[in-house]
């Protein structure tokens, strides 16, 4: 599961290279409709700069993945 | 990977304590790290951290820590052993960061007043640095008999651990460069 989009550097503008997956737990409960059934919590991706090293972290989206399809 | 950002590599010191023998240690471990070309590093003692005890997590995430650690490329912990375990402010201080930590390396080195150079100490922290998105090395500083390890002045007394650390910063440097390169050329997918 992954977003397809690249993440750009907000100081750098570059693209930054996405090198880890972490699952939180702890977001589920302020945001439920984002948890991944398969994981149980709300999974996450690291991206960090190539320029100037630092990383973010944002929402993964599966843009493949039909839930509702899954689920019937 | 970047060839013109050098590494930074900060020493936490990670006990409040009055009278606390692993001040010694981080300023001894400091100084064998600024002797390394290409590396920078800063102390940071955590009792200068003002965290409020009423919460915990990111929500009190203080903004010069997190912005220290998101600028290191990995983390030098000197943690001393207490009741077999690590100081419980330490823990409060770590847990304030997250995304600051992922694929970065660490290393640890423990402090004690016996014989067993914070062993102890040091295993009950390799499961928090893994949940932290740290990797830690598979080299230990250990400082046993802490106490009596530096005169009044802080000089170390016994030599011996002027090789052990620079095997300790080797193997953490080299980590640090392979995973720097990691994170922001090779791709998880």
């Amino acid at each position: 599961m992954t977003n397809n989009k690249k993440l750009l550097c907000p100081d750098c503008g570059v693209e930054m290279n996405h090198h880890a997956m972490k699952i939180d737990y702890e977001a589920a409960s302020d945001a439920p409709e984002a948890i991944d059934t398969d994981f149980g919590g709300v999974l996450e991706e690291a991206h960090t700069c190539p320029k100037c090293g630092q990383t973010q972290l944002r929402r993964s989206v599966d843009e493949t993945d039909d839930k509702q399809t899954r689920a019937s | 990977m970047s060839a013109t950002r050098p590494l930074f590599i900060p020493v936490i010191l990670g006990t409040t304590r009055q009278g606390r023998a692993s001040e010694s240690v981080a300023k001894f471990v400091l100084a064998e790290t600024a002797k390394r070309e290409g590396v920078e590093t800063e102390l940071i003692d955590i009792r200068r951290i003002p965290l409020t005890t009423e919460d915990a997590g990111e929500a009190i995430k203080d903004s010069q820590f997190a912005a220290t650690m998101a600028r290191a490329d990995a983390l030098i912990i000197v943690t001393p052993e207490y009741n077999h375990g690590y100081p419980g402010m330490l823990k409060h201080v770590l847990d304030t960061n997250l995304k600051e930590y992922i694929h970065k390396a660490v290393g640890i080195c423990g402090v004690s007043a016996g014989g067993f150079g914070g062993t102890r100490v040091i295993e009950n922290m390799l499961p928090v640095m893994r949940e932290l998105g740290l990797v830690t090395i598979f080299w230990d500083g250990n400082f046993s008999g802490a106490h009596k390890l530096f005169d009044a002045n802080g000089q170390l007394l016994d030599e011996a651990y002027i090789k052990r650390t620079d095997k300790f910063l080797k193997e953490l440097i080299w980590m640090a460069k392979t995973l720097r390169h990691g994170r922001e050329n090779i791709s998880l997918e």
